[in-house]
This record gives structure tokens, sequence and C-alpha cells, in this order.
């Protein structure tokens, strides 16, 4: 009889709570919260989300003082031209009243009608400033080119909101290269996932007649799924070296490829070179999770039906793979999801190239969240696969009737 | 003479397949003894070298880094087996003894999470660790949780469910707590169970790279992944010393698999198999 839980016990899964909420929850909910925005790290006035615009405190005073001072030193010139000295002495005056008016502004989140306040009163003093240089003419001002950078820059001052809504997930229909990679992760998963369950179901098969050696076989079934996939990637570039790779070699005097460098450096040659290294290293996990599923199995079934009369054949088709279903199922799901997410194997084997030709999607989220740097998009791209997932998932378990969750 | 014939073909079957497992280490293997111009040309192909030379062993282990990353991944594996370990024992204790109203929604949650796509949290999590400069440190063993506690979690499901509750209701009726229980009753028996995911979720830390790659970028701070999949780019061509730097790191593994094989499949497949 299980006990029901008071709080005593319910202090045995806050760590679990805890760590989940922290490093999988909270990372989740904020990488959804990145799709709304244009969020770029590498620039300036994007690099933060925000709904309302923000402003930058320092950049308004470095170059509202740079206005002063430019128009101080041209003023100084303008002093023996009566009319010229008193239009710069009112935009100076004027210079001195904006400066005065936006000084109180803190760094941060401002409203939409500061904003708009701002932009329309650095307007103005530019448009004065611009109409001064150009009413009194005269070579001698050094300024006269500076100060329409400087209100360049200290427009800068606001960044307005990177809010963007939906627009994000909009772009997903026009990107072809998200496309492109969604067809490579698909491919690359059907076909490597087909051949292990294929390969690996043979010699889970052969495993279960096993009499000796089955701990060397298990244990040198388990070798390649130990090794990291990033250094087993990096073994198999080094067999499939143009140049070098003894596969290479090996697949050429075969007639497999038309010339050693075609594994690497042809997309489709990159491509298969990618499933292969992905059978060699999961083949043997999935064998192993088919034996166990087959040594669950009544050997009484197998007894009477050959009892029956019943042959090879008609035994593996009657008995064997309806009662191995839940186990193929299960499987076979988790070999596809881990499949779909392939991010080492191929970043360090191919770098998704050549030419995009491996790229898949959690390659291309990672170039664009941190080669260019657009966490914005990169979570949209990195959404979309989540939502490919879950579809795959809710498939075998809906569809297929795969029992994931056999708790009570 | 059916028998015959059947025995021949498990051989058979058996002799390709550990020879498709095993070439690629073997072909590292030999690699790593040969002077670079045996490892070029005309002598690529050949098994046995004229020249086998340790001097590539001796390059690695100076000066590249290698031997700093195999400390970096011992500390980092070691500590995330530590504190997923504890975390996920309890937690899967209470989950499969007690009755609450969460559970399933938990055990729903978890499975989710072991689903997601790894990628998802780099981005948030490289902004939190940029902001608190947590970048280049072992604070990147707080996230390889993600990874970890799911299958954890599960496996200890599995094994507290394999261990009668009769005991556990003498212990109480005894007057023991429920953390007493635990700890002097159930963990003696769970500690098969715990020591297969503290194997597996050694491993799962050992492999990991995404993480380390975006967080830690610093030569000193990475990991064996990273640092492996680093010299390729590093020079090019040296595959004498990618080779030897390959064995270095690739022996401690498969030594632990050999040991520990038996424990390591018992684990693997009892999230997976339905009895």
């Amino acid at each position: 009889m299980k006990k029901k839980m008071t709080f005593k016990e319910f202090l045995f899964i806050v760590p679990l709570l805890v760590i989940i909420a922290v490093f999988s929850i909270w990372p989740i909910l904020t990488s959804f919260s990145y799709t709304f925005f244009d969020y770029q790290l590498n620039n300036a006035q994007k690099s933060k989300l925000s709904f309302s615009g923000s402003f930058s405190a320092d950049n308004f005073k470095e170059n509202s003082e740079y206005i002063k001072i430019f128009l101080n030193d041209d003023a100084a010139v303008a002093a023996k031209d009566g009319a010229a000295a008193k239009d710069f002495a009112a935009a100076l005056s004027d210079t001195e009243a904006y400066t005065k008016r936006f000084s109180a502004l803190q760094s941060g989140k401002i409203s939409a009608q500061q904003s708009s306040d701002f932009t329309a009163a650095t307007a103005g003093l530019q448009a004065e400033v611009e109409a001064l240089y150009k009413n009194h003419p005269n070579a001698e001002y050094a300024n006269a080119e500076s100060l329409p950078k400087i209100f360049e820059e200290i427009n800068k001052a606001i960044a307005p909101s990177n809010f963007i809504g939906l627009q994000g997930y909009q772009k997903i229909f026009s990107d072809s290269r998200l496309f492109a990679a969604l067809g490579h992760t698909v491919y690359f998963t059907l076909i490597s996932v087909f051949i292990e369950f294929i390969l690996g179901l043979g010699l889970a098969l052969v495993m279960n007649r096993a009499i000796r050696g089955i701990g060397i076989i298990r244990a040198n079934a388990l070798i390649p799924w130990a090794i990291p996939t990033a250094v087993s990637a990096l073994i198999w570039s080094y067999l499939y070296d143009g140049s070098n790779g003894i596969i290479s070699h090996i697949f050429a005097e075969m007639g497999l490829i038309s010339e050693p460098g075609a594994m690497l450096l042809t997309g489709p040659g990159a491509m298969s070179a990618t499933i292969l290294t992905d059978v060699w290293k999961t083949t043997p996990y999935m064998a192993l999770l088919l034996l166990a599923g087959l040594q669950v199995i009544d050997k009484g079934l197998y007894e009477s039906s050959a009892i029956d009369g019943a042959n090879r054949i008609q035994t593996f088709f009657k008995i064997t793979l309806p009662l191995l279903k839940p186990s193929i199922l299960v499987a076979v799901l988790f070999r596809m999801l881990d499949a779909f997410r392939v991010y080492d194997l191929i970043a360090v084997l191919t770098g998704g190239g050549p030419g995009g030709s491996t790229e898949t999607l959690s390659v291309y989220a990672y170039k664009t969240m941190f080669s260019q740097t657009n966490f914005g998009y990169g979570a949209v791209v990195v959404m979309f696969m989540f939502v490919c997932v879950l579809v795959i998932a809710a498939l075998f378990v809906k569809v297929l009737g795969a029992n994931i969750l056999s708790s009570d | 003479m059916m028998k015959k014939a059947e025995n021949t073909i498990f051989y058979l079957v058996t002799a390709v397949f550990l020879v498709i497992i095993l070439f690629p280490f073997f072909w590292i293997l030999i690699t790593s003894f040969k002077p670079s111009s045996e490892i070029f040309g005309a002598g690529a192909f050949r098994v046995f070298s004229d020249h086998s030379t340790l001097r590539n062993y001796g390059a690695v282990l100076t000066g590249k880094n290698i031997l700093s990353s195999i400390k970096n991944s011992l500390v980092v594996s070691a500590t995330t087996t530590l504190y997923v370990i504890v975390v996920a024992t309890m937690a899967a204790y209470a989950i499969s003894r007690f009755h609450f109203r969460f559970k399933n929604i938990l055990l729903g949650l978890i499975l989710v999470i072991s689903m997601f796509p790894q990628m998802i949290i780099v981005g948030p999590v490289f902004n939190l660790f940029t902001s608190l400069h947590w970048t280049n440190s072992y604070f990147i063993v707080l996230p390889y949780s993600t990874i970890t506690i799911p299958m954890a979690v599960w496996i200890m499901v599995a094994h507290f469910g394999k261990i009668p509750l009769s005991i556990e209701e003498s212990a109480r009726i005894d007057g023991a707590s429920a953390f007493r229980t635990l700890w002097s009753v159930v963990f003696p028996l769970a500690a098969p169970g715990v020591f297969t995911t503290a194997i597996i979720t050694f491993i799962a830390a050992w492999n990991e790279y995404l993480l380390t790659a975006t967080l830690n970028t610093e030569i000193s701070m990475q990991t064996v992944p990273v640092a492996i999949s680093f010299l390729r780019t590093q020079f090019q061509i040296l595959w004498g010393e990618v080779a030897a730097a390959t064995v270095i790191v690739t022996i401690p593994t498969m030594i632990i698999v050999l040991i520990f094989q038996k424990r390591i499949v018992s684990g693997l497949v009892s999230g997976a198999v339905k009895e």
C-alpha cells in the first residue's frame, strides 16, 4: 500500500523541481520569449528585449556635449560676423535647453511619449543647426561636416522597441534554408533509424541465440555508444579523408564512390558519411535495447509453436514481432528523437557542409544564434524543431500506441 | 546438421560485427604510432609501420592541453554524477513510494525534457552565464542536469519499482522516518541501481559537447570532447597527434565499459523495456 505524500515527503522532490525549473523550464520559456523579438546580440540597438523603446543616457550626455563644443568652436569663428554670431548664440542656447530637457532621463525603458518627444526635439535642433550653417556659409567653420554625424549618433540614444510579435514565425515560410535543413534532418533521421532498426533487429536475434561470448559482444556493442560523439566523428573524418582516409580508399577501390575525395567533398557523399557514422555508433545500442525485449518473451511460446509445426518465418512474424512491438516502438521513437536533434556528429564531421548539404535544423539553429548572433530567429528555428519533435512523439504514442509512460 | 549451419552463421555475423565495430579504433591505434611520413602519401594505407614511433604521444602529452582537458572532464563529470545521483534518487524514491496529485504530470514533464532539443536551452543559458560571469568555469555542471537528470530519474524509478514495499513497511512500523527509511533500508537495497545510474550519468556528462563548446570557450576550461574536436582545426593535418590524443582519452572509457558492461546495459534498457 502506498502512502499519501505529506509535506515532509514532498521535500524529497524539491531539489528535482528546483533544478528542472531553473535549467529546463526557465530556459524553454525564455527561448520562447526570444521568438517575439528581433533580438541580435551584436547590434547595440537590438541586444535587449524591449517592448517599449529604451534610452541610453550615456550616449545622450556624450553627444549633446559634443554638439555644444562643436558649436562653441564655430561660434568663436563667427564672432566677427554679427548676424552669424547672433544665430550661433541662439543655437547654443537651444542646445542648452535641449540638453537640460532630457538630462533627467534615466537609461532604460522609456514611454512612447518620451520617445517621440526626444525624436522630435532632436530633429528640431538638427534642422536649426543645419539651417545655421546653410545661411552663413564660411569655409572657416570646422564642424559643418561633423555636426550632422553627431546628430546621427545622438538619435541612437533611443533604441526603438524590437518587439516583432509573430513576424519571426512568419519568416519561417519564406526561409528556404530552414526548409532545406528540415529536409536534411528528415532524410538523415529516416534513413539512419531505418538502417539501424533492421541491422539492430538482426543483431539482436543473433545475440539472443548466443550461448557463449555474449559478454564480449555486449562490451563491444557498448563501446561506440560510450565514446563521445565528437570523438567518434573526428575518428571517422580521418577515415573518410580524401587523400589519407582508409575508408574512402576502400570505397573507391570497391567502386562505391568515384574518387576518394567524394566522401566529404560532395553533398551526397557527406550525407552518406554522416549516416554511416551514425549507423556505426547506434546500431549496437539499438540491438541491445531490442535484445532486452527479446529476452522477456516467454520461451514456452516458441516451444508450443514448434510443436504445432510452425516454421521459423511464421514464428518470427506471429510471435516474435508482435511481442517485441512495445520494445521496438520505444527504441525506434527514442532513436528518432535523438537523430532528429543531431548536432555533435555533424558539427564535428562536416560542419554542415559541403555547401550546406548536411546542415540539419540543430546546426542551422546554432549557426543562427552563435555565428550570426541572431538569438531571436535562432529561437524561432529551435521552436520549430521542438514542434517537430512533439509531432513525432505524438505520432508514436497516439497512432502507433507506444507506451512510454508506464508508471502507476 | 541444422544446428551446425546455425552456429556457423552465428559466428560469422559476430565476427563481421566485431570487425566493423572495432576497425575505426584499430586504425586510429596504428595511426598513432606512425610517423607523419607514413600517415600521408604512399604509406597511408599500410597496416604496419616500418618506423613506429611514440613521438605523437609525446607531442600530445607535453603540449596540446589534452591533460588539462582530461582533468576538466573528470571534475565536471564527477561533480555532475554526484549531485544528479542525490537529486534523482530522492525524487525517484518519492515518485515510486508515495501518492501525490501531480505525479503523472511530473513524469510527463521529465519525459518531455528528455525529448526537447538541447539547443532550446543554449541561448538563455549562454545569456545567464554571461551576465553572472560563469562562462569558462565549472558552473557548467549545472545545465548538464537537463541531459542527465531525466535518464537518472527514469532508471531509479524503474529500480525502486523492483524493491518490495514490505521491507520499508516494517521499518516504518518500527518508527523510522521517511528519510531514515530511505537512508538505512532502501538505499542499501538500491545500491546496484544507484551505481548503474552513476555510470550512465558519468558517461553522459563525459560525452557532453554542445554546452561546453558554447560556454567554456577558453582552451584551459575545455573538456575532452571539445578539446579533441578542436585539435582538427588547430593543426589541420597532424592526424598522428589527433590519433594519439584519441587513443589516450578513449582507453579509460573502454575500460569502464568492459568492467561495467552488464550494469550499463541493465540501466539502458530499464526505461525502454516493458516487462
